[in-house]
């Protein structure tokens, strides 16, 4: 892997950028009010739970104040728009078997925005025997455990034994991987790692693995110009220890970026003029974008501090918003 | 032309075929035979590498492969990729054409700058066109600098197959075979056989795959 | 290609063929993805922060 120097102004400055255009799109992510019933999820809470889980780990751990700032405002948007968690009871009693209600409230509850009645919800549903069946995908279930983990519950399996089940932990053959297949690995790791917080989390097997082939992956979608794909795999190497940094590649995806901030999810940014479908061609990758500079920025703060340097919180990637045992 | 000698090639790596003859192959009278020589390289001669050799070496060998050496030396300015291919028959033809009259000529120098200085999807790619030195024991040297980025050909590899280039893959598989300690996860045994089935129809793919084999044990 | 074997043999312009075929360019990459064939497309879960659903590369928006 290329262990060049990262470049914390061109980090920076895509964050900037990124959480820029997201402001300018508040509108497209606020939820309608048929949020519960009739409306798309993945056209309104999926956008939403991102741009809360994301911004919420921006608003923490950037070194810049500014930017963290901006993230937090977004992120108070955010949890605005559940209506103080009030959403939450909505969708769990509408859907009481469903996990994205749990995955979405486990965002807000890590950072101490809770709702009672949720809470108090969540802890009957999750632990019915029917929570516990295994579920298609395994990188989810990861997903629902780290939930019921970030919430307090009781975790319905152990992690350690999905995650063997999983893209990664089955250490697959790296040239046997399609596109499914490294959002599976990605998604892993953020899981694992709780979205780069705890990377000690991850083991040194698995580190090994992913510093090896990561490079790999990289070129090929790059190569494809699938930008979301490239800046969730810039965010994995950064969560490696004595995370390498690819200069040349974060300079394709600084170029992939527009002038607005936002980042199309393939190729070169969509022409249209419809803003509905501006937003839904760009938001994921930008808000992906701003995390991985992010928490490339972290481990470049941390190689220039050496290891036993730095913010006493970060070392060892622990963070001070969470501790190992649930609440 | 050239697809029909490594398609002859690989036959006799495998076992198969009738016992393997260069000049049988590659006709000393064709025009073009000198040409197909330079381009397959130490590969023209790699059967002869193979222990237990039924039919002994004839003097056309030698002669078709004297041509191919005066017909295409690496000019002054000669690319890296030129000079090693170049140096490569030399090579083989010392080891497997021994006692030749006049002797052969030495094996001209060719840099190695490239293997500490490359990016890797650009080493690979070097090192793929160079696989047929990867036959033993031809070019010591280079495979012990090439195994100091042994993973780096490793993501090379990675990279051939996502993008189905099965001809650079298969180069790249046949080195790593050579060298002593290719990743574990890599998983190149597997990786050949698929490298074979999805793109073994090329003769050059299948060549390199055959000789993994053949000289090195690996692949299914 | 060399393969035409009775045209005369131009020295120069052979020894240009061989080099190219020494050292072809990098062919482009061919990036063909997994298909879905089933019951999943039916069922179209909500994935949180899951990709989204692949599209071919030509796809103009």
């Amino acid at each position: 892997m290329t262990a060049g120097h990262s470049d914390p102004g061109l980090l920076d400055r895509m964050v900037r950028s990124s959480l820029g255009w997201l402001e300018g799109a508040r509108g497209q992510f606020r939820l309608p009010a048929n949020v519960t019933t009739d409306a798309d999820p993945n056209l309104t809470l999926k956008p939403l739970g991102e741009l809360a889980e994301l911004t919420q780990l921006i608003g923490v751990l950037h070194p810049r104040e500014d930017i963290r700032h901006t993230a937090r405002g977004l992120f108070a948007f955010a949890w605005n728009e559940t209506r103080d968690g009030e959403l939450f009871a909505e969708l769990i009693r509408g859907e009481p078997f469903a996990t994205y209600p749990v995955e979405l409230y486990g965002v807000f509850a890590q950072a101490g925005l809770r709702h009672a009645e949720v809470d108090e919800l969540v802890r009957t549903t999750t632990r019915l025997r029917g929570w516990r069946v295994a579920r298609e995908d395994h990188t989810r279930t990861l997903g629902v455990l780290n939930a019921e983990r970030r919430i307090g519950l009781r975790q319905h399996a152990d992690f350690s034994a999905v995650l063997a089940l999983t893209g990664l932990g089955g250490l697959p053959e790296p040239w046997a991987l399609d596109r499914k297949a490294a959002y599976g690995v990605t998604h892993d790791v953020f899981h694992l790692t709780d979205w780069g917080r705890n990377r000690q989390r991850l083991s040194p097997e698995l580190a090994q693995y992913l510093r090896l082939w990561l490079p790999s992956w990289l070129e090929n979608w790059l190569e494809e110009q699938l930008w979301d794909l490239v800046g969730e795999l810039l965010a994995v190497t950064a969560c490696l220890p004595k995370a390498p940094h690819d200069p040349a590649a974060w300079q394709r995806l600084a170029d992939a970026q527009a002038a607005d901030g936002s980042v199309p999810e393939m190729g070169a940014a969509p022409s249209s003029d419809d803003p509905d479908e501006l937003f839904t061609a760009c938001y994921h990758s930008t808000l992906v974008t701003a995390f991985a500079a992010t928490l490339a920025r972290i481990a470049a703060d941390e190689a220039e501090a050496g290891p036993s340097g730095g913010d006493p919180a970060l070392v060892g990637g622990r963070t001070p918003c969470e501790s190992e045992s649930a609440p | 032309m050239i697809a029909d000698a490594a398609t002859g090639v690989a036959l006799a790596l495998r076992g198969e075929g009738d016992p393997y003859a260069l000049s049988g192959i590659l006709r000393q009278e064709d025009a073009l035979t000198p040409a197909a020589v330079r381009v397959l390289g130490a590969d023209a001669l790699a059967p002869y590498a193979v222990e237990h050799r039924a039919v002994a070496v004839g003097a056309d060998d030698e002669a078709v492969v004297r041509q191919a050496l005066a017909a295409y030396p690496p000019g002054a300015d000669a690319s890296a990729v030129s000079a090693w291919t170049y140096r490569g028959l030399v090579e083989a033809a010392h080891a497997f054409l021994p006692g030749g009259a006049p002797p052969w000529p030495p094996p001209p120098e060719a840099g190695t700058g490239w293997v500490e200085s490359d990016p890797w999807p650009k080493l690979a790619h070097r090192a793929s066109q160079l696989a047929a030195l990867a036959l033993p024991p031809l070019a010591p040297g280079l495979a012990e600098q090439l195994a100091g980025r042994t993973d780096d050909l490793a993501r090379g590899f990675v990279r051939a197959v996502r993008r189905r280039d099965w001809l650079q893959a298969a180069g790249l598989g046949r080195w790593l075979a050579r060298l002593p300690e290719a990743p574990q996860t890599l998983g190149l045994d597997s990786g050949l056989a698929f490298v074979r089935q999805m793109g073994g129809t090329d003769p050059r793919v299948a060549l390199h795959v055959a000789a993994a084999r053949r000289f090195h044990g690996r692949g299914w | 290609m060399v393969t035409d074997r009775t045209a005369p043999v131009e020295t120069a312009t052979l020894a240009a063929e061989v080099e190219g075929l020494l050292e072809p360019a990098e062919a482009d990459g061919v990036f063909r993805d997994t298909r879905e064939c089933g019951g999943a497309l039916l069922l179209a879960a909500l994935l949180l922060i899951s990709p989204p659903t692949p599209r071919p590369k030509t796809d103009v928006r």
